[in-house]
């Protein structure tokens, strides 16, 4: 290369003050020159704001399945990371879950009166996600994290919807393919009986681990199961007949009206 | 398979003097900071050439945001010439061409979007050696005798290495104009070579 | 803003916590201003109850806590505190499956830092403060146990919290990490709150204005490290033999005995009976296990 840049000419270009054909010069120059570059000056702050700006695109933490998912169906991407961020027993109670409802289905299509068993566990699956899903114990991050701003009632509360809802899918799904069903409706009475459960157990919370509420409230639909087993002339099934249904009904919206108004005014 | 792709994840050792090649290749395996020295290095001089062909900061800035993302992406398509490491030429490619689709977005009311086709007039690269000396030859005071436009359509189409759809959308003239303006300056600037 | 400036940024009254019938802590009063405060104590002392009931992860049974103004019992002007502190929780424990990086933007999540950009700009600044920032993709159960402590430690600090509550934050570093550990803390410490229940007594001395020492749920020492040291004044001899039985003492490397005396004696004329002995001067750790080894 037969000539370099003065330091002159370089802040001269740098201030848009070349005339056209110096500019174009420089331009060819330095497009293979890099001490010539170098002599450019170079705006600190901004150089520091850009690089900022790139690193933030090119590095940043790889997002699960899940979050991708959420992310994907609307759910805001902060929400969608604290539904995606679930303990370990989580994925243990899902697998549990498949795996009772399966005996469920393959009892009530091969043993009489089999489909009790889904009647059973149907409303309690729910009831184990919750409590596996939230609290000291069950995660292992429970410490650290316990004591942040969104800690408490409205982690609890994501926590529950991602408890929800595969619980509710897989709930529906296996009641569909029982063989006692024969309208979507029966095959939905299940639901107000569950979704009661949990939410008197997310009231109970309040006074005592989460774990121990949810026990404590699938001990008491076993018990009243089994004592209409045992009498003459009841039949657990009584308890999601459609004529409890309203009553299931009220007792869920009383519930969820105290526990809402609970955290309203907490 | 995995050991060949293990070998291939392995970058190069690399540092604040590491030339561009080695750096790049550094990049092409997933480096941050080998992407932040190049950042560091080529952002300064790219953003104030990019400024004499867009007075709008925001979207200089923004293409060269994008210029140094396809550069994250695609660094492994770097290919060096034998015995020059510098990217200089390479990365001012993109940047030109970040610029174009950018103000393209802006403006795609009017102008046509569509890919370009990598039509290029005349010579260029030999054009560039002449160009490389324009202070010192004939050229210079030929240039200088040059209308703006007839000057504009050189710069675009042969110190940019732009085609002529692409120079057309940053001059912001029909494709045709920068085709005849091409001829009719490369017509002037031979008369006063010979 | 007058509560702020005239009630310490942690105020603590009368604060009992029982266990069942065992009180861990059994009516603590404590006024905590800015800077850095050693907790010493030894196990079983009531230091991590003492620090869960400031991060209000635990509920007194008794007493009053203030922390910044707010009272921890009330859950709007809880979540307000939360907002404000950091807390690093002994042997704390992750997710295995999150990355370093990953992790420190779900802990941003929860403490609502703001945006993604701001979140990830701040779990950079945290990996970068405790040197993680080259394994900011790795997973969690890849990094060893310092580096954990290390990512705990830069989960606490995110945000800059006003308070800081550190359970044991220096097990598992090496000595540099322990080095750049004070420099973290210390810079934090100038507008922040910093408690530091440790065993390290080096760390107190280094880092720490004031130190508290808990016995029995009981603050048995609140005051300067100088002020710890000075009561030890008089306390602390080497002897050329062991000094026999009943002493808190141990031996030197050059063979003579470093020996507590709980009560403050004169010196005197050597006696045939007596081993050959000179007052020396006492250091934090030989104040501290005076404090605690009178009671």
């Amino acid at each position: 290369m037969s000539w370099h840049l003065t330091p002159a000419q370089a802040h001269e270009y740098a201030d848009h003050r070349s005339d056209d054909v110096t500019a174009m010069s420089v331009e060819a120059h330095i497009t293979g020159c890099a001490p010539c570059r170098a002599l450019l000056p170079t705006d600190e702050e901004w150089l520091a704001r850009s690089w900022a700006d790139l690193r933030d695109v090119v590095d940043r933490p790889r997002r699960g399945a899940v979050e991708t998912l959420l992310s994907s169906l609307g759910v805001r991407e902060s929400t969608a990371k604290l539904l995606a961020a679930t303990p370990g027993l989580y994925r243990a109670w899902l697998l549990a879950t498949v795996a009772v409802l399966t005996a469920a289905l393959l009892a009530a299509h091969h043993l009489p009166r089999g489909s009790l068993m889904f009647a059973f566990s149907a409303p309690i699956v729910p009831l184990a996600g919750v409590a596996m899903a939230y609290g000291r114990g069950v995660d292992p991050a429970h410490a650290l994290t316990s004591v942040t701003p969104l800690a408490g009632q409205r982690l609890l509360f994501l926590r529950t919807c991602a408890v929800l809802i595969p619980a509710l899918v897989l709930c529906t799904s296996a009641a569909l393919l029982l063989p006692s069903t024969h309208t979507p409706w029966s095959a939905a009475l299940w639901l107000l009986p569950a979704l009661t459960l949990v939410t008197v157990s997310l009231m109970l919370s309040r006074w005592m681990h989460l774990g121990m509420a949810s026990a404590a409230v699938g001990l008491l639909w076993l018990v009243a199961l089994t004592a209409l087993g045992v009498f003459e002339n009841t039949t657990p099934l009584q308890l999601i007949a459609p004529q409890t249904q309203m009553w299931w009904a009220a007792a869920l919206a009383a519930f969820l009206t105290t526990l809402l108004w609970r955290v309203r005014t907490a | 398979m995995k050991l060949f792709r293990r070998a291939r994840r392995r970058a190069p050792d690399y540092g604040p003097d590491s030339t561009d090649a080695v750096l790049l290749a550094a990049v092409a395996t997933g480096r941050t900071r080998a992407l932040e020295i190049l950042h560091h290095r080529h952002a300064p001089w790219l953003r104030t050439r990019l400024r004499y062909r867009c007075s709008d900061t925001d979207q200089v800035d923004a293409a060269l945001q994008e210029t140094f993302l396809a550069v994250w992406r695609n660094a492994g398509s770097f290919t060096p010439r034998p015995g020059d490491t510098d990217a200089g030429a390479w990365l001012w490619t993109i940047a030109i061409r970040q610029l174009i689709s950018q103000l393209r977005k802006r403006t795609n009311q009017w102008i046509a979007g569509g890919d370009t086709d990598y039509e290029v007039i005349g010579d260029a690269s030999a054009e560039d050696t002449v160009l490389l000396n324009i202070e010192h030859g004939p050229l210079g005071a030929a240039l200088h005798s040059l209308s703006p436009e007839l000057r504009s359509a050189i710069q675009a189409t042969v110190l940019d290495g732009l085609t002529v759809r692409e120079a057309a959308q940053i001059l912001q003239i029909p494709e045709g104009t920068v085709k005849t303006r091409v001829m009719r300056a490369k017509a002037r600037l031979r008369e006063a070579l010979t | 803003m007058n509560t702020t400036t005239t009630t310490a940024p942690v105020h603590v009254r009368g604060l009992v916590r029982r266990y069942g019938t065992r009180a861990a802590l059994d009516g603590v009063d404590l006024d905590l201003w800015p800077g850095v405060t050693g907790l010493l104590g030894r196990n079983g002392a009531g230091k991590t109850t003492l620090l869960r009931c400031l991060a209000t992860d635990l509920e007194p049974t008794d007493g009053a806590i203030r922390v910044l103004g707010h009272d921890p019992e009330r859950t709007s002007e809880r979540t307000r505190i939360r907002g404000r502190l950091g807390y690093l929780p002994q042997n704390p424990e992750f997710y295995p499956h999150f990355t370093a990086f990953g992790l420190l933007d779900y802990m941003a999540v929860l403490k609502e830092l703001g945006g993604r950009r701001t979140r990830h700009d701040e779990a950079r600044r945290g990996l970068e403060r405790v040197g993680l920032t080259d394994r900011r993709h790795s997973r969690v159960h890849r990094l060893s146990g310092g580096m954990r402590q290390r990512l705990a430690l830069a989960a606490a600090m995110l945000g800059d919290p006003d308070v800081l509550l550190l359970d044991e934050p220096t097990i598992g570093l090496d000595p540099e990490q322990r080095i750049r550990f004070r420099g973290l803390v210390s810079e934090l410490a100038v507008h922040s709150t910093v408690v530091l229940s440790t065993h390290q007594i080096e760390d107190v001395a280094a880092l720490c204005r004031r130190v508290v020492c808990l016995d029995a749920g009981r603050v048995i020492f609140h005051g300067t490290p100088e002020e710890l040291v000075d009561r030890a004044r008089g306390h602390v001899w080497e002897y050329d033999r062991h000094p026999g039985r009943g002493h808190t003492a141990w031996r030197l490397a050059d063979g003579r005995y470093r020996v507590l005396v709980p009560t403050v004696t004169r010196e005197k004329a050597p006696s045939s009976t007596e081993p050959a002995r000179k007052p020396v001067e006492p250091t934090l750790e030989d104040a501290y296990l005076l404090l605690t080894g009178t009671r």
